[in-house]
């Protein structure tokens, strides 16, 4: 998995691409939000565009950034999610964590 | 990775075999799910389904890599993929003791990093079964009807 990091009106938007199945992309993805949370950051938007699939240990890594961010006191929010990682959301239940956007100006918009 | 009937030329009438070894790494789950979605565009079914069996095997083939491999790169995991047009069954088989299946309960945490595996593939699969295959090692046996493109 790559990430790639852009701002938008104070608003960290990391661009995730490949495939997020665990390994060594856990602690990467972890290590980044505690940098950006330590830099003074604290909303967060993850675009999964770029995301052909993830297994339940990619799960785990967005459910460490959610709980790293929240306790930072920030906020973490999923942008483009695609019907297939949609569906897997539903049958483990995570859309009820995660709230998410196809519109990056909305998304955006609702750090306000 | 071999086929058993060569060419795809009738999935109609009987189903057609591919079989794959891969190293257990993680690098790897990528193989089963290309070969799905390769196939995906030639046979007569909804994406969802080829999406649901494709997830449900990766998540079988991360368990055979984690729990039954140890992710020891030498040991390999075995996947059959037994195709039709009206179905895909697939069998995961890895070196490891197995786990107590019919024990096993998911856990409720919500914001648990694990453990949400099983449930996935129970979802995405028509019939889930895990045993011993006659030579000793475990099994995970997938199978997925596929509905006709509307």
């Amino acid at each position: 998995m790559k990430v790639k990091e852009r701002t938008r009106d104070g608003v960290v938007i990391l661009e995730l691409s490949g495939k997020l199945m665990g390994g060594p992309d856990a602690a990467t993805f972890n290590d980044t939000l505690k940098t950006l949370l330590h830099e003074g950051h604290r909303n967060m938007l993850i675009d999964l565009s770029r995301i052909s699939w993830v297994n339940s240990t990619g799960l785990g890594i967005l459910i460490s950034g959610y709980s790293t961010v929240k306790k930072g006191g920030g906020d973490l929010k999923l942008l483009n999610v695609s019907e297939r990682i949609e569906s897997i959301f539903m049958v483990s239940k995570l859309h009820t964590v995660f709230i998410s956007f196809n519109d990056e100006d909305e998304a955006v918009r609702s750090f306000a | 990775m071999s086929s058993q009937d060569g060419a795809m030329t009738d999935l109609s009438t009987k189903s057609q075999r591919i079989e794959l070894k891969i190293p257990s790494q993680l690098l790897y789950l990528g193989v089963p799910d290309a070969i799905l979605m390769e196939l995906a565009g030639d046979l007569p079914c909804e994406q969802k389904d080829i999406d649901e069996i494709s997830t449900s095997v990766i998540e079988a083939c991360t368990n055979a890599m984690e729990h039954g491999n140890g992710m020891d790169v030498q040991r390999q995991v075995e996947v059959h993929f037994d195709i039709s047009e009206d179905e895909i069954a697939i069998t995961v088989l890895d070196d490891g003791p197995g786990f107590d299946h019919e024990g096993w309960i998911p856990p409720e945490d919500l914001l648990r990093e694990r453990g949400r595996g099983i449930t996935i593939m129970r979802e995405f699969s028509d019939t889930l079964r895990f045993d011993f295959a006659a030579d000793g090692r475990f099994r995970v046996r997938l199978r997925k009807r596929l509905r006709r493109q509307a």
